[in-house]
């Protein structure tokens, strides 16, 4: 049962409201929300899902050499991004498309990327923030600390003012937890009392490690050891994804330091295309997990409230329609030129580049025309 | 309605071929867009493929079972759905090998988009070049017109093969005219400049004199030199041979005296080997160390080495005495001895008498072989020419080598033809192979 | 002119900078309150306030991670790792971070982090106190190598470094940190990637960097009583190297040694030989010659003089070259 005593949710999977004291506060942060907000959410998180099959199918249709998909992490997702307020930083790790969406990124961007024509794909100052993918496991942890410091130094926080006040929100897997600069991040924003929420989806695998080799006490004990406010959520829980990081943002904006979330979720798919978990993963726990899926949990609530099934079925044309764009727009992907390979490795002259840049143009017009 | 197919793709980073596991599609069948077509297994795993196309199925290119290279197509889809990739050039190969399929031609692998594979037939070929590319920033040749040889002092350009052979030949490579692309001084323009006649090294033309005639009396040196010549001539019947031989193994041997420390501070140079050959060819031929009198030969069993010097007042030729019994560095020393002396004009009668067999070292002026006269009282004389790069047949190749004429002038009263012949070609054996003297 | 010893002339720059630019901030282990353990810090806390001097926690990839993070806010910071040795901890976020930052974002922004490193041998220090690492980042694309020989070039290139809007690795020689020079306040002289002709010569091109240089200059003095004359090269800039100053010495006098503390396989010096002999192949009267330390960790430093290259170690060399 991967669930702890700590584990604290809004939603049950049935969509019924939870009765719990402990989330008092909790459900005191979503009061504001209402049942169009509860759509949205329920149409993003379709609508990404659906995307994600599609460049799963476009994987394998030789489209990309990779792709990684987040089906599963939905709700652990999109709660947390709609709590971040329009002036907060992302920091994302390779996952997290529906956060993507929700920040503006044209999602072919990350196609882009992953089929090579680009290492970034996006300039954050253009996609609210919204920082690029760092492959390097747990690389952002400490980028995303760096930049909440400067944050703190900007005077740009702590001023009571929820709407001004800068946070800054990083995303990051159970894997990641045990690479050192992840224990240096939560060192350097205690250290700094950084404007910062450590958002950890745990979704229990690291390729085909699962989340006990890399720790045996539940992780959102680590954050407290570092000294960070530190809560669980069922990740699954759109609403307790939502309201947990509001509120732990608007702590960490309003000067009370960083806070850590650790969102309990699941892996629904394969690391990425390239590997293939029913060489190391129980058929049990993933019914498990598919039996706690995030968008029919939304449904069921939904459902509750009486949403008619005509709005579920234009979800599901609108994420249909969705994903036909994105095919047309992969298919349309045109190889860089080969002068990109010497574009922006300084931003200022460089010797070596101009030289190599001019060998190479010089070399590929001595070939014969069409050989 | 077109024909599309479907490659391979490489689903997992790098493999190179699947096993087509199960087909779920068969000719005829609708299929749409992402509708699974078969089951594949990689190295890694079991993958299922969703159709790129939509449309009806055409056929089944490879059958469940086979191992099917990466980017080979495995499915003919009629259909009214999108191209696999329409701005690449693999839409160009899809559609031609579409319409090979249609027209029922074996397919070929068509490249893969992304990823690897190979494919059995994708040869690795070299792509034709038109022009090489320029070298790099180098150092550009000197200001000077390019076959001008550079000035003292500045910047001469040469391959490290060619700075050692010029160093080991003695050449200054600014004295060079080089001939190389980039202004650098070739192993052909070194050679040529060692090898260049010096015979207008030290003559200036000198302007017309304004008086008619010079009056030169005949006496002293130029007296005897004329009496000598004339006496030898008109007595001896001379005989010239000639032979051309490859001294470039002597040259080496040279290169390597003058780098031993024996022969530190000597002068060592050709002519030091050719006496010594010509030593070794006397005791080989003695007849022609001989001295004719009208009532009998003397063959003389030392050799007291005359050579002929140039000096100021006219030809003169001192002679090494006992030649014979001098090693290689007593004999450099003492040609070069005698050369000094003959100079300086201090050579003594007694040092031009009693000779036994003569060397005249016409090279020294560039000449290449000439006709010698025989030095009075001798029946042999030996002349040394010009030694300098010259085409030769080396294990059946034109290859460069340093060539000399070996020429020598013999009395017939007392050397006839055939020990004439045998003593040349002895002196000439030397010269190409020095080791000789080692016999 | 001021006479000044390279740690402080350091010093003033950074003064120089973070004065000029109140973006630019330092961040390090004991950096503040100590001064940095070389004092090269002195006194720039009182001056410069907490924020823009900090004390960070012993985590050098956390320095450097974070100083990516400021440098995305619009930041300039100047990160100090207190030993050659220990930078290896931040060495993923240098390569795989900081150097690929701007490729990845495609040029939208720039990464302007100045990383000072104190380097090299000849101070009697115990292991991973005496390293000389430039080859690591020579060889990562996106990164600029500067290393300071003189209390002048300590002043001016770390000012360079910290105007760039590239990363800079910004190598200290620790053992002329106390060695006084003249320091021209007014004027650098000489642009960030450009070497410095040390001493005119004619017979042989000495090229080094940071404490070599002072090395080169012993030898040469010698090599001119034995009737040798010798042109110094300071190399200044490691990456990108001034080949156009290098090649037109070996233009002129035909030989080129190159000495440098770090173990020789795969260095810099190596580098400079392959270079020149392409592009000097014409003139060379022999080969290019390095005299580096030897392929083994460093050595306790009772051995670290037969290890270092001296001068006989270049003068050897010296003998070597001109025997062709």
């Amino acid at each position: 049962m991967p669930y702890t005593d700590a584990t604290l949710r809004l939603l049950g999977q049935d969509g019924a409201l939870v009765q719990d004291d402990r989330v008092e506060k909790y459900t005191q942060a979503i009061a504001h929300l209402d049942e169009g907000d509860f759509r949205e959410f329920f149409r993003i998180m379709s609508v990404v899902r659906r995307f994600d099959v599609e460049a799963g199918n476009l994987q394998r249709q030789g489209q990309m050499a990779l792709w990684v998909p987040s089906i599963g992490q939905e709700a652990a997702q999109v709660g947390s991004a709609f709590a971040s307020r329009a002036q907060d930083h992302i920091f994302p790790a390779y996952r997290e498309h529906c956060v993507a969406y929700i920040r503006g990124l044209d999602l072919i961007d990350i196609i882009r990327m992953l089929r090579g024509v680009t290492n970034g794909g996006w300039d954050p100052r253009k996609t609210n923030n919204f920082h690029l993918y760092t492959l390097v496991i747990a690389s952002q942890t400490l980028h995303a600390t760096g930049l909440s410091m400067g944050i703190g130094y900007d005077g740009a926080c702590a001023s009571g003012d929820l709407d001004k006040d800068e946070a800054v929100l990083v995303y990051f897997g159970d894997g990641a937890t045990s690479q050192g600069d992840a224990s240096e991040a939560l060192i350097f924003a205690q250290s700094f009392q950084t404007p910062q929420v450590f958002f950890l989806q745990n979704n229990h695998w690291a390729i085909s490690v699962p989340v006990r080799v890399q720790s045996r006490t539940p992780l959102y004990e680590r954050a407290a050891g570092f000294g960070l406010p530190s809560v669980q959520i069922d990740g699954n829980d759109v609403l307790m994804s939502y309201a947990a990081t509001r509120v732990a943002m608007d702590a960490a904006r309003s000067g009370q330091g960083p806070h850590f979330i650790e969102a309990l979720t699941y892996r629904i798919g394969a690391h990425t295309t390239s590997d293939d978990p029913s060489k190391y993963r129980d058929e049990d726990e993933l019914k498990f997990w598919q039996a706690h899926d995030p968008i029919d949990r939304l449904k069921n609530h939904l459902e509750t409230l009486g949403v008619e099934e005509s709005f579920f079925d234009s979800v599901a044309i609108e994420a249909e329609d969705y994903a036909a764009d994105i095919r047309v727009k992969t298919l349309a992907i045109e190889d860089p030129p080969v002068e990109a390979i010497f574009r922006n490795v300084f931003m200022e002259d460089h010797p070596v580049i101009t030289r190599e840049a001019a060998w190479l143009k010089q070399y590929g017009e001595s070939f014969e025309e069409g050989a | 309605m077109t024909n599309f197919t479907f490659p391979l793709p490489d689903v997992g980073e790098g493999l190179t071929e699947a096993e087509i596991v199960q087909w779920r599609v068969k000719p005829g069948d609708h299929v749409a867009i992402n509708q699974v077509v078969c089951e594949i297994e990689t190295a890694k795993s079991l993958v299922e493929l969703p159709s790129p196309f939509v449309g009806i199925v055409r056929e089944l290119l490879v059958a469940e079972g086979d191992t099917v290279l990466v980017g080979s197509p495995i499915i003919s889809v009629e259909g009214e759905g999108p191209d696999l990739a329409p701005d690449t050039g693999v839409i160009e190969a899809v559609a031609d090998v579409a319409g090979s399929v249609s027209s029922d031609e074996e397919a070929p692998p068509v490249k893969n988009l992304v990823g690897y594979g190979t494919g059995a037939t994708e040869s690795v070929s070299r792509r034709r070049r038109t022009k090489p590319l320029a070298k790099g920033p180098v150092i550009s040749p000197p200001q000077t017109a390019p076959s001008a040889p550079a000035a003292e002092g500045t910047t001469v350009l040469a391959k490290p093969p060619i700075r050692k052979l010029a160093k080991d030949l003695g050449v200054d490579l600014h004295g060079v005219s080089p001939t190389g692309a980039s202004g650098e001084v070739l192993r052909e323009d070194v050679v040529r400049h060692a090898g260049q006649a010096t015979v207008f090294k030290n003559l200036e033309t000198p302007a017309w004199p304004e008086i008619r005639e010079d009056r030169i009396p005949v006496k002293g040196v130029r007296k005897a030199i004329a009496q000598a010549m004339v006496k030898s001539m008109f007595t001896a019947p001379h005989v010239s041979v000639f032979v051309d031989v490859d001294a470039t193994r002597t040259m080496e041997f040279v290169k390597r005296l003058k780098a031993s420390p024996d022969f530190a501070q000597i002068k060592v140079s050709p002519l030091l080997v050719m006496v010594k050959a010509m030593i070794w060819a006397v005791q080989r031929n003695p007849m022609v160390n001989s001295t004719w009198t009208d009532d009998e030969i003397i063959v003389h069993h030392y050799v007291n080495l005359g050579v002929a010097a140039a000096t100021p007042r006219g030809l003169i030729v001192p002679n090494v005495k006992e030649a014979h019994t001098l090693s290689l560095r007593e004999l450099a020393i003492a040609l070069e001895q005698l050369t000094v002396t003959a100079r300086e004009g201090k050579t003594s009668p007694e040092e031009m008498s009693n000779g036994t067999i003569t060397i005249t070292n016409l090279g020294s002026f560039g000449v290449d072989t000439g006709t010698p006269i025989l030095n009075p009282g001798e029946v042999s004389i030996v002349a040394l020419g010009t030694i300098k790069p010259k085409p030769w047949i080396v294990e059946g190749e034109v290859r460069s080598r340093m060539v000399t004429t070996v020429a020598a002038s013999f009395d017939h009263r007392v050397v006839d033809g055939d020990v004439a012949s045998r003593f040349v070609a002895d002196v000439a054996s030397v010269m190409e192979e020095p080791a000789l003297l080692h016999d | 002119m001021n006479e000044l010893p390279m740690a402080k002339a350091i010093n003033e720059g950074l003064k120089s900078a973070m004065t000029a630019d109140d973006k630019v901030m330092m961040m390090g282990q004991d950096i503040a309150q100590l001064g940095g353990v070389f004092r090269v810090t002195e006194g720039l806390q009182k001056l410069f306030g907490p924020n823009r001097v900090v004390d960070t926690p012993l985590a050098e990839s956390g320095i450097v991670g974070t100083a990516i993070g400021l440098a995305m806010r619009g930041y300039r910071p100047v990160c100090e790792i207190q030993f050659d040795g220990f930078l290896y901890p931040a060495f993923d976020q240098i390569v795989t971070q900081l150097a690929k930052q701007t490729a990845r974002h495609e040029g939208t922004q720039g990464f302007p982090v100045v990383i000072r490193i104190p380097y090299g041998g000849h101070i009697g220090a115990v292991e991973h106190h005496q390293e000389s690492p430039e080859a690591y980042f020579a060889h990562t694309a996106g990164l600029r190598v500067v290393s300071p020989a003189t209390p002048h070039d300590a002043y001016w290139l770390i000012q360079d470094a910290i105007a760039s809007s590239d990363p800079v690795i910004y190598l200290e020689p620790k053992s002329r940190y106390w060695h006084k020079g003249p320091v021209d306040l007014e004027a650098s002289g000489a642009p960030m990637h450009k070497a410095r002709i040390a001493r005119e010569g004619t017979d042989v091109t000495l090229v080094g960097h940071g404490a070599m240089v002072t090395v080169l200059h012993q030898a040469a003095e010698i090599a001119a009583a034995e009737g040798v004359s010798a042109e110094i090269i300071d190399l200044r800039s490691l990456s990108p190297l001034d080949y156009d100053t290098i090649v037109a010495s070996v233009n002129k006098t035909k030989r080129l040694v190159v000495a440098q503390e770090a173990p020789e396989n795969a260095s810099v010096g190596s580098e400079i030989a392959a270079t020149l002999t392409e592009r000097a192949f014409y003139v060379m009267e022999a080969p290019v010659l390095r005299v580096s330390g030897f392929n083994t960790p460093f050595p306790p430093a009772r051995l670290e003089n037969q290890y270092l290259p001296d001068a006989d170690r270049v003068l050897e060399a010296v003998d070597r070259s001109l025997a062709y």
